[in-house]
């Protein structure tokens, strides 16, 4: 069953009214077909401009195309922007009324879910207080618990999860899988592409206003991280070696499966790494590193080194390699750029350094936070008689 | 060929009947099939039409000290100076009635279309907010301050009740034909405020020229003056407006409690049944794409 159609839908942007000028006419969308099955989550991503908010406000019937055909079945509610139709003056018993009316739900749909909404929303001592005394964080949660108990058979959601604390975000985020696992079709316009590829089953690359990719999610998104050129350099801190070093780095290596050079895991997968080197003399004192950069190298997530070990790293006259195994990657989903470096354990003077290998993390372990902690944990119980 | 129709049979779930509704989004047509669908859809709305007036009637009153007496304040106060100028300075015909309540029962009709029409003709652009985050039938915006214009009409009718009785004008059943000329003004103030809304979307100067509009509007209709003070010669013309049938023929019910004059009450029949679905074919296409507009 296929709960939204798209037929060759294009949208063009007019100049407002003869007489009055404006700027030139323009395509926000051309000839985009597609079709969402019933249960399913399709994402849709691209570099702003393509057309996504476009899409999305054709899907909610906000406008209509300038030629094609959208189907759509089944009751549809957009998550577009949380509190649109709230009226300062009003409180917020008045305003929940009146922004579920907009949406779409009857009062007696509203008065049997209206306990419900002020306890997500968290705002129960102040529903009766007009809205303009209200925190934006009271305004914001208020406005997105009134969309989320709609009920709808497809979920329209526009970036909406950039809005909030992250309580709130947690929240939002259990709301949406509950939907999702009830069986709502949903479609997600996102920045967040870690985001995208957890929620969704198949993703749309938009550019310029045409679908340039379709498809698996982890294969759309590595697609528009490369058209994106995501993969910058990274530029790398520290200092170039000041003196002559006893040993110079040759290689850094991710073992294991790799996409060219560089490689992908998911958070919570093991990654063993080898750095190898060259040393014209043996030495004690030298220590190896491995540090783990953000893609764009601003910012240093962690580091694994030989300096903690009992014994120094004692190294050879001649070619050597040096192996660290992680046995729970910790990094959460995004870009890195890991770097290699060889440093005086004495003077801490960096010596010899290696560029950048690309490592791509995805969605694995998922846990809230910076990082992922690798944990054990034990029950205990004792069994009593109830009663 | 067998094979090849085994093959496209449909997938068992499909011959069971799909009770979700569909909607289709496309390009809207110049056709009357226009009309039906968004009349058909309508229905839908009436709770979001119930609490969107009620919301305008609250929201005017909020943080007022006065509340809902401003409803009976503004044609009083008009009232009370049109009074003092028209019955001590200028003397105008009034058919032999005192002239306050001569006034005052023009006056609330008056009041009622203009403070409808002046609202609800801006009314889309005001919720641009609104209209460009959620998708709703957008006449319901100018139809909850035609509403609200209404229930404040009811309102400030009970001055008027209190003169009937203070000057002794005997009831009668004419006043049976108060409710259908009050149909007829919200129906005529709502072909105006569709027509005035569609256009406002491209021009703004709608809302800079909609004073001037109102005042002209005003002295051209019977509201200082009976309809009887219009030579006749000119009575054809004059009766085009569709405001002066109805501030007429809302006068001559409560004060002479005779019939309304209903060939003055034509133009406005004329604009309800034509004008009317007109005016909402031409707003529902530009609606389609109000929301790249306002």
């Amino acid at each position: 069953m296929i709960d939204v159609r798209c037929h060759q839908v294009s949208k063009q942007y007019a100049p407002r009214a003869a007489g009055l000028g404006g700027p030139e006419a323009f395509w926000a969308l051309r000839d985009l077909s597609f079709d969402v099955v019933r249960g399913e989550a399709l994402g849709v991503i691209g570099p702003n401009g393509a057309g996504k908010s476009t899409l999305l406000k054709l899907l909610a019937g906000i406008t209509t195309p300038t030629a094609g055909r959208i189907e759509i079945r089944g009751r549809l509610s957009a998550l577009i922007e949380v509190g649109s139709g709230f009226h300062p003056e009003l409180s917020g018993r008045e305003n929940v009324y009146l922004s579920g009316a907009i949406l779409g739900m009857r009062r007696r749909e509203i008065a049997a879910k209206f306990d419900e909404i002020v306890a997500f929303a968290g705002v129960a001592p102040f529903i009766d207080m007009p809205v303009k005394w209200y925190s934006s964080g009271m305004y914001v949660r208020l406005g997105f618990s009134i969309a989320a108990h709609l009920d709808p058979d497809i979920l329209l959601i526009d970036e909406v999860l950039a809005v909030g604390d992250a309580v709130f975000q947690e929240q939002c985020l259990a709301r949406i899988r509950a939907l999702r696992r009830s069986g709502t079709t949903a479609i997600l316009i996102s920045h967040d592409l870690a985001a995208i590829e957890l929620l969704c089953d198949r993703v749309m690359l938009l550019e310029g206003g045409r679908a340039v990719d379709c498809g698996a999610p982890d294969a759309v998104v590595r697609t528009y991280r490369q058209r994106l050129g995501a993969r910058r350099e990274p530029e790398m801190p520290g200092t170039k070696a000041t003196r002559p070093t006893p040993i110079e780095l040759t290689g850094l290596e991710l073992l294991g499966r790799n996409d060219g050079p560089g490689a992908t895991r998911r958070t919570g997968d093991p990654l063993d790494l080898s750095v190898s080197y060259r040393s014209a003399e043996g030495s004690v004192d030298q220590v190896v590193e491995v540090f783990f950069y953000s893609g764009d190298g601003r910012v240093l997530h962690c580091q694994l080194t030989t300096a903690f070990s009992a014994e120094p790293l004692a190294v050879l006259p001649g070619n050597g390699t040096v192996e660290f195994s992680i046995e729970e990657l910790p990094l959460q989903p995004g870009d890195y750029a890991v770097v290699a470096s060889t440093r005086d354990a004495a003077s801490q003077q960096i010596g010899s350094w290696l560029k950048g290998v690309p490592l791509t993390v995805r969605p694995g372990r998922m846990v809230r936070g910076h990082f992922y902690l690798p944990h054990a944990w034990r029950h205990q119980g004792d069994r009593q008689e109830l009663q | 060929m067998a094979e090849a129709v085994e093959f496209s049979s449909a997938p068992a779930h499909a011959g069971r009947k799909d009770t979700r509704a569909l909607t289709v989004i496309a390009p809207p047509a110049w056709s009357w099939q226009l009309v039906w669908r968004s009349l058909a859809i309508l229905p839908r709305y009436t709770d979001l039409l119930y609490t969107l007036t009620a919301h305008r009637i609250k929201v005017r009153y909020k943080q007022s000290l006065l509340g809902p007496a401003w409803a009976i304040c503004q044609p009083l106060a008009m009232m009370v100076v049109f009074a003092v100028v028209f019955s001590t300075v200028i003397r105008v015909p009034t058919s032999g009635h005192p002239f306050p309540v001569f006034a005052y029962s023009a006056l609330l009709p008056w009041t009622a279309f203009a403070a409808a029409v002046g609202s609800a003709s801006t009314s889309l652009v005001a919720h641009a907010g609104l209209v460009t985050r959620v998708y709703f039938p957008r006449e319901i915006l100018p139809v909850t301050y035609i509403a609200a214009a209404i229930f404040d009409l009811a309102v400030a009718s009970t001055v008027l009740l209190a003169m009937v009785v203070y000057y002794q004008i005997p009831v009668t059943a004419a006043l049976l034909w108060i409710p259908p000329i009050l149909i007829l003004l919200a129906g005529v103030a709502l072909t105006v405020s569709l027509a005035l809304c569609t256009i406002h979307a491209r021009y703004r100067d709608v809302g800079v020229a909609m004073p001037l509009l109102l005042q002209v509007w005003f002295f051209a209709s019977p509201v200082l003056y009976p309809l009887t003070a219009v030579p006749a010669a000119w009575r054809s013309i004059y009766t085009l407006n569709p405001m002066a049938g109805i501030i007429d023929g809302f006068r001559s019910a409560v004060l002479e409690g005779r019939t309304p004059d209903l060939a003055a009450l034509g133009s406005a029949l004329a604009v309800v049944t034509v004008g009317l679905p007109v005016a909402y074919l031409w707003f529902k296409h530009v609606d389609a794409t109000m929301a790249d507009l306002v």
